[in-house]
Formats: structure tokens, sequence, C-alpha cells
């Protein structure tokens, strides 16, 4: 749904979203499955968006480093995206870019923590992680 | 066209009930539900779709195209909405309504809650009312919900605070690590905290399995069977009889009326989309307090030009539901053990005799939270919403969170209410509900109330830290919809009797929360069920 350099952009965001450390991080965890089967799904209209939010993140971090939003270190990444979260852009976004990064970290979210049946959450990633065991003593359903 | 004795319109917690009574006393009865059955199999396991989770949408319906309704927001302007929007005050719509997807608290009210004017006044600009009922008239049916659908509880806690004349039938549901804490905790600010009922198998019971505690129990469907509702208990007992047909997917357009004015049935769609009609000697509205008041309002004639038994302008009015603030505790350890439901622990201390506050609600700990609600609802405010600090958070701390909330009594107000949109269409061409309004000042001062003392006992339990929000302005019903079709002794201020009829007419009944004059300090559906019980049994008796 996204070309391949917009996929490069949304995996190192994702990553700064949810980082890998000693678990694994977002992109480890399926949320760009998660993104996938969505762009075809609830978030169809979102499509767009993230096209245009993507090179808009980039083009941001462009006109503020000369260098590619992926080829930061993780701390300028996330300097960078605090801004965007307060709104503070220096590129003209064609959307809001606080609102864009409000909802990446919702859809992240969402692929990371909910069930493995929605795409992400790849071999309970994220359950194994904070210790969520569904199904009880005695079995364990999906 | 088929006669019935009886046409019952919805089949959730009171129109299940209604049925069952009615036709084990004999009566030919006809069940409309506008939703399907949902099949046992439905998949329980969708995290992010589902009644208590509807991110993108949900499982119990209704669909999410061709069901709009209009919210009025607190500016006064209109939007229209779908079914999973929380401004939409959605309940579930399928055999068993709210039942088959509830956590399933099964609370009598107290005493006072039915003289809540008597014992507080009546706040200006509210609508306060005592019920035309006590508790006494009401507990030999809430007896009967206890032991006919099946509820779990802790029988010597419970005589403590109601006057009862049986214990449960059922054992209590487990007490949870949170449970342990917070009782612990009670003990030390020497409040009487005990276990929660609830519609529950914690054993076998009615011919069904026992609870596996496998954690998916609240807004879904339970993978075993163990939840008691009424799709498993009187709709099953009704079909039984012979005597109850049954019809999903029709949608009630409008309860009949003949030229003097008497109820002689309704006109329907059925699942094909085709108009139906129906006649009967009784008819039953028990789709909850939203679509009741819109199929009444939506049922004018030339002799009732203003709807059915809303000659007084009352019907639609008082709608509440339950404010809900809670608090989040972090404890030192590890407060999860991975055993659903994981709710255990409940004081009705505060539901009364609060200082400086009217009413206020029990308190209790709360289902086990699914991780992406928990992570939606319940970490820090300040707390960053991504990043490694959020991630960190979520790996030490999910299982060392624990919650304590309360649904406080709300203070009704005739403003708070359902009308007819003038304007937007169903898929069946029927005008929809418009809600408007908002809460009465009192209920948001008895939220912040029991706010702190949510706090105050998470602390006492152990909690290192504590958030939570006060609840702001805003339009209360949801899945605790209440108080559309109020009862009374005066036909200017209400819409039925103490029986459930509607004034001005002797075959037309409401069993469902439209009845509650208020909706005490406790989930309602216990309280909904008996006086299905009460309303059913009394229409056969005297027909």
């Amino acid at each position: 749904m996204l070309p391949p350099a917009q996929l490069n952009t949304l995996h190192s965001l994702m990553d700064r979203i949810i980082p890998p450390d000693e678990d694994p991080g977002a992109w480890e965890a399926g949320v760009g499955d998660y993104l996938a089967r969505q762009f075809n799904g609830d978030l169809r209209e979102f499509v767009a968006v993230y096209r245009a939010g993507l090179e808009a993140l980039e083009a941001e971090a462009l006109a503020r480093t000369q260098t590619s939003f992926t080829a930061l270190p993780a701390d300028a990444q996330d300097a960078l995206l605090r801004q965007i979260e307060a709104g503070a852009v220096v590129h003209a976004w064609p959307l809001d870019p606080a609102q864009f990064f409000q909802d990446v970290v919702q859809h992240v979210s969402e692929g990371f923590y909910a069930d493995p049946g929605n795409g992400g959450n790849r071999d309970r990633a994220a359950w194994q992680m904070i210790g969520f065991v569904p199904g009880g003593p005695g079995g364990s359903p999906a | 066209m088929t006669h019935y004795d009886a046409i019952v319109i919805g089949a959730g917690a009171g129109g299940g009930i209604t049925a069952g009574v009615l036709a084990e006393a004999g009566k030919r009865v006809l069940l409309l539900e506008r939703g399907p059955h949902m099949a046992p199999e439905v998949a329980p396991y969708d995290h992010l779709r589902n009644q208590r989770f509807a991110r993108y949408g949900h499982n119990a319906g209704p669909a999410l195209e061709g069901n709009p309704r209009v919210a009025v927001d607190l500016n006064g302007e209109a939007h229209v909405v779908r079914p999973f929007e929380g401004s939409y005050q959605n309940n579930a719509a399928v055999v068993g309504g709210g039942t088959r997807v509830y956590g399933g608290m099964a609370w009598r009210f107290l005493p006072l809650d039915f003289r809540m004017a008597s014992t507080y006044g009546v706040p200006a600009g509210s609508s306060l009312a005592d019920w035309p009922i006590g508790y006494d008239d009401l507990a030999p049916y809430y007896e009967r919900a206890e032991w006919e659908v099946g509820v779990a509880g802790d029988s010597a806690g419970a005589a403590r605070q109601w006057p009862r004349r049986k214990g449960y039938p059922l054992p209590p549901l487990p007490i949870s690590p949170q449970g342990a804490a917070l009782r612990a905790g009670a003990k030390t600010l020497g409040w009487d905290a005990f276990g929660i009922p609830a519609l529950l198998n914690t054993a076998p019971y009615g011919g069904r399995a026992a609870c596996i505690q496998c954690q998916y129990c609240i807004g879904v469907p339970c993978p075993v069977d163990a939840k008691n509702g009424t799709h498993n208990t009187l709709i099953g007992r009704a079909l039984a009889t012979g005597r109850c047909d049954l019809l999903t997917e029709c949608v009630v357009e409008r309860i009949t009326t003949d030229a003097a004015g008497r109820v002689t049935g309704v006109s329907y769609f059925d699942r094909a989309g085709q108009p139906q009609s129906a006649t009967a000697d009784v008819v039953v509205c028990s789709a909850g307090a939203i679509e009741t008041a819109r199929l009444l309002l939506s049922s004018a004639s030339e002799r009732h030009p203003h709807g059915l038994g809303n000659a007084h302008d009352q019907v639609g009015r008082h709608l509440q539901g339950h404010y809900y603030p809670m608090a989040v505790g972090l404890m030192t350890d590890p407060v999860y053990n991975g055993l659903g439901p994981g709710m255990s622990t409940v004081t009705v201390r505060f539901n009364h005799g609060n200082v400086g506050v009217v009413g206020g609600g029990m308190m209790t700990d709360d289902i086990l939270e699914l991780p992406i609600r928990f992570w939606q609802h319940y970490l820090p405010p300040d707390l960053p919403r991504w990043g490694a600090e959020n991630k960190r958070f979520m790996r030490e701390n999910y299982r060392r969170v624990m919650r304590v909330t309360s649904p406080v009594q709300e203070i009704p107000n005739p403003e708070a209410r359902v009308t007819l949109d003038p304007q937007v269409r169903d898929r069946w061409g029927r005008p929809v509900a418009r809600l408007s309004g908002g809460a009465h000042p009192e209920t948001l001062r008895t939220a912040a109330f029991m706010l702190e003392r949510e706090t105050e006992w998470l602390q006492a339990a152990g909690a290192v830290r504590v958030w939570g929000k006060r609840p702001g302005m805003k339009l209360s019903a949801g899945q605790h919809q209440a108080g559309t079709c109020r009862m009374g002794d005066d036909p200017a201020a209400s819409v039925t009797d103490a029986w459930g009829r509607v004034h001005g007419h002797d075959n037309l009944l409401v069993a469902d929360g439209s009845l509650h004059v208020t909706n005490g300090g406790f989930n309602p559906v216990l309280t909904i069920m008996a006086l299905a019980f009460r309303v059913a049994g009394h229409a056969a008796q005297t027909w």
C-alpha cells in the first residue's frame, strides 16, 4: 500500500513509538503486518493520510537536519518526533502534524497490544512482555 | 395475521424474563428481537471490536450502517453518530441483549435507593423522585432473578447489607489478589468489604458448565457459556413451552392502536425487510431505555398525537446511566494472576450517608483488563504516550496496577432526554433517537466525592501511586441506560404505574430499565430482571 521508501520511514517511525529493547519493538512484533491488514480494512481511509504524513515527516527531517529520518540516530528521531507531536514543524505539512503523529501512536499501539488475530503482536510478543496470559489455568482460548 | 396473547418487543434482560414468565403462565407470546442470535462459537477474542472496546466496531450489534442516532453535544450541536461511537449510548442488539456480553454484576438496589427524594430532598433542576414501590416489594423478585438466572455471591456478606430471605445459589467468586489487598485495606479503614455477586457459574448450574477463568469476561460472549443471561435461561424456558415464537432480526416500526386509541399489536419489518404486522391482547416494551422511548414516541396516532403514554411529555425524559469515576493504583507487587474475571470485592459503605453530597455508589475492584484497553485508558496522565518510557511502564506495571471504580447514582433531570430526530431516518425509514442534555451538577459532585473514596481505598490497600480523573459534564446513558418511562403514581409526572402499565392504557406495558425512577449506585441489570418478573407476573395474573 506504501512505496518502499515510505515503508522504511514507517518502520523507523514505529520503532521509536515502541522501540526494540530486551523485548521486540513494534516492527519485529508485526505491527507492519497489522497496518497492512488494516489499510485494507478499518483504516482504509488512512492510507492517503499515511502517504502524506510519511512524506512530510521525511521532508521535515531533511529540512531540519539534511538527513533522512531513517538515517538519524534514535535520540535525534525522538527529538524530532517530540517537535511534531507538539505541532512545532518547519516544513509546510499538508495535514495537522500533531494529529497525524497521535493517530500513528494509536494505530501502532493497537497492533502491538491487541490480539494476534488482528495481524500484529506476533507470537504474543507484547503479551509475553507484560505478562498477560489469557485462557485461565485449564486452557488457552486464542 | 397471527394473534398472540402478548407481544414482547426486545429479547434482552427485561424482555427475556417477560417472555419466559408469560409463556410459562400459559400465554401465547411473540418475542421480537431486532438483532440476531449470537452463536456461541462467535470468537470473543477480537480485542479491537467488542462491546467493551469498540475501537473499530463491535460484536453484538446493531450493525454499524443503517442504525444512526443523533447526539446533541453540550453546545447544542447535533451529530449523526454510529453505534460504536460513545455518544451513541449503545447497548447490545442480540438475543439476550446486554446480558449476552455483560460483566454480570448482580446487585439489588438498597432500600434507600427507592426513596431518594424523601431521603435527600429534590435538588434544584432535578427530577429526583421516590419509586412508587419499595425494596420489600421487589425483594421476592430479586430472589427469583438470583435463583432462576443464576447468581454467585457472598451470602453472608450480602446479608449484612440487605434484608434477604435466602442466600445465593452459587458460591462466591474467588478472591483475586487485588481483592485481597482491598479487603486488607478496608479492614484498616474500618469499612465492611465483601464479595461481588455476579451472574456467573462459579460451579455448574442450570445445565451449564463452570467458569474457566479465561479472562474473556466482559464485552464478549463467554467462551464456555458460564455467564448467565436471559439467552441461556428464561428465553430457553419460554421456547420450551411451545407457546413462544422468537423472531430475530425483526424491527418494530410502531405499536398499532385502534380508532379508540387502544393498543392492538405491532407493525414490524422482518429480516427480509418486508413489512409485517401482528396483533395481541397485550404489548410489552422491553427495548431498552432509549429504544422503548423512541418506539412510544414514534407510535403517535390521532388519539395520541404526542406518542403513546406521552400526554404529559414524560416519555424519553430523565435519561440516566452511571457516572463511573475510576481511581487507578500502582502496587509494589503484582496483583494480576491471570485468572478471570478478577473482580471480587465491594464496599457499599458510601452508597448513602455521605455528608455534603446526594447519594453515592458502591465501590469495587474491576474485571481484569485486556492489554490494549489498559494502554488506552489506565496509564498515568504524565506518562508519555509513546517511546521507551511508555513501553517500560507497560512491561513493569501491567500486572501491578489495579483499579477501583464506582457507578455513581445519578440525580436525574428532565432535560437529559430521548426525542425523535426530525430529519434522520434509519434504514427502515424510521425516525431515529435524538439524545440531548447532560447530567445534573449534583451527579458530578457525587462522582468527585467517590473518586476521593476510591483513592483512599487504594492507598489503604498499599498503592504507592494513585491517579484518576474527575468525570466532566456529559450525557450519561450507555449500557446502564434507564429512566425514560419512569414508574409513578401520578400520571402527570410518570409514564407507567407501579406495575409497569403505561398510564391511560390497560394493555401496554414496559419492562426494562426505562421504568427506573432512579438507577441506584449499582449496575442495574438485576433490578431490570426483578422488575420484569414482577411486571410480567402481575400481568399474567390479571388478564
